[in-house]
């Protein structure tokens, strides 16, 4: 992903909003990006300006070495959205299955028990969404999204709406997920813990009108575990990101 | 990892859920669901047969339950004739109308001018007493036309099922549409993946309304003249000529036939769509 310059202004002249502006990024093969910040410093739409769910109005804008529309024809991503998004119709391997229909892949039910097996869910496939909790349908969204084997995974909130504990176990599948797939990923979060502990980059974003502050490498080491989450070298890190947030303020 | 998630679906089973929902019952839950029901009519049966008899009410203000089911069997061959009739228009109707308002519709979808251009209209014509058009329609057609029965039947069905399926393939969720958007769908798959399905539920609720209403508005058409053999000439004759418990035995077979449309809604619909969450089950 290489974001040059890039803006979006929502609405026309009388009732403009300046959601991003001058946005440098790129993104190498494999990283873990986390995109954090106050509501409204346009993270959300950061990411779905690289999903083209919605367009750039200015700058350059290159995912896989294309522009966005092309990219997301050519299917190069998958997305996670704060709600799972299931649909109440399909049993859960029939909602993995959803994105291979969409797009004629062959081996459908080959590939739905393949996926649910990465996410552990192997002995749910014939459940509805609404017989799961929230993080069970959180995990056949990611599932559903790692499906036609995309190189680029968005998640935008993924875990927003889980509780502490859920959460935390999330994280951790995530990061295995990550680890075994090597997809790239690129995380919308306003939890500094979070972000800290899945990415290789925290990427922090302040508001009005949205741009990049601070760019910080985490370092940690890998694998990641709870271990980690005890570690003096992540406190260091989530400090660093909490005063960088705070900086924004004062200035 | 697995226990916890079984406990997880357990627990989500005891809290949200209705008890004795769905389709994993006994028959001795089924007895009990339906007792209560059972018990009201038996009661309200006795209570009318009893009031009748106590205060001896004349037939032509109100004849007792069973002078009105003695007649019914008395006269089955003609009321079930003038009840088959009724039925064929009534059907003849709502498939008609149904057709035609799902095909609207699936317009309204597809084409933002229809949807903006028609839709004003079609809630401003809901508002027409559209029986006011069955002596209308009836001037149309030959005199022992079931057609024009139909017509005003279809007109009746039509509305309610074009607005309510209309806004069930309209009002879906913005996050399921970009989903199809991030998979690259054609119209066509977001139109059957995502919107039919999510269109069901209120097709269905307009179908149950339609298919009791279709009986209603057959019977009250053909009120304004036509053939004599369906169920409102025949109800109209007998009461003119004061044998109420027959028009009675008439209203009983019209009852039948709403009912039993109705219940051919409820059991398609429990086909179609086994998911909804009014059909949940203990089990999967």
């Amino acid at each position: 992903m290489d974001a040059r310059g890039v803006g979006k202004v929502f609405g026309d002249d009388d009732d403009r909003v300046e959601a991003l502006r001058g946005i440098d990024l790129q993104i190498e093969p494999g990283e873990f990006i986390s995109l954090i910040g106050p509501s409204g410093c346009g993270k959300s739409t950061l990411l779905r300006l690289i999903g083209d769910l919605t367009a750039p109005t200015n700058g350059d804008l290159m995912v896989n070495g294309k522009p966005p529309p092309k990219a997301r024809v050519d299917r190069d991503y998958g997305i996670v959205f704060q709600k799972a998004t299931l649909l109440d119709w399909r049993t859960v391997a029939r909602n993995v299955e959803l994105p291979l229909e969409v797009m004629g892949i062959e081996a459908r039910s080959e590939r739905s028990r393949q996926m649910l097996e990465l996410v552990q869910l192997a002995e749910f496939a014939g459940h509805y969404p609404w017989q799961l909790s929230g993080g069970m349908q959180q995990r056949v969204a990611i599932a559903r999204a790692l499906a036609f084997n995309p190189s680029l995974l968005l998640m935008d909130e993924p875990f927003g709406a889980l509780d502490e504990m859920t959460r935390e176990l999330m994280q951790q599948e995530v990061l295995r997920i990550w680890a075994e797939t090597e997809t790239t990923v690129v995380f919308v979060t306003h939890s500094i813990p979070e972000a800290v502990f899945l990415s290789t980059r925290v990427v922090v974003m302040s508001p009005r009108p949205g741009r990049i502050s601070d760019i910080i490498v985490t370092g940690l080491d890998q694998p990641r575990d709870e271990d980690t989450r005890e570690a003096h070298a992540f406190f260091d890190k989530v400090t660093e990101v909490r005063e960088a947030l705070r900086r924004q303020d004062r200035g | 990892m697995t226990t916890p998630h079984h406990q997880e679906v357990v627990a989500a089973f005891e809290d949200d859920l209705p008890v004795g929902s769905g389709t994993a019952r006994t028959f001795g839950d089924r007895v009990r669901a339906y007792l209560p029901a059972a018990v009201a009519f038996v009661a309200v049966m006795a209570l009318w047969e009893g009031a009748i008899r106590l205060f001896d009410v004349q037939a032509f203000v109100l004849p007792a339950p069973t002078v009105i089911v003695r007649r019914f069997f008395d006269t089955a061959p003609v009321i079930w004739t003038a009840g088959f009739n009724t039925l064929i228009e009534a059907v003849g109707g709502l498939v008609g109308g149904t057709v035609l308002a799902v095909s609207v519709a699936f317009a309204t979808v597809r084409w933002v001018p229809i949807r903006e251009g028609l839709m004003p209209f079609a809630i401003a014509a809901n508002s027409i007493p559209i029986i006011a058009l069955a002596p209308i329609a009836n001037g149309m057609f030959p005199i022992t036309s079931q057609v024009p029965k139909m017509a005003v039947v279809g007109v009746v069905v039509f509305f309610p099922v074009m607005i309510n399926t209309s806004r069930g393939l309209l009002e879906v969720d913005p996050d399921e549409l970009e989903l199809m958007r991030s998979y690259a769908a054609t119209p066509k798959e977001v139109m059957w993946q995502v919107r039919v399905p999510h269109a069901l539920p209120y097709f269905f609720s307009a179908m149950k309304v339609v298919a009791v209403l279709s009986i209603v508005f057959a019977i009250v058409a053909e009120y304004f003249g036509g053939s004599q053999e369906v169920l409102g000439q025949y109800i109209l004759g007998k009461a003119s000529l004061f044998v109420y418990p027959d028009a009675w035995a008439g209203i009983l077979v019209a009852s039948i036939l709403g009912v039993t449309l109705y219940a051919v809604v409820v059991i398609t619909e429990r086909l179609v769509m086994p998911w909804h969450v009014s059909f949940r089950a203990d089990t999967p």
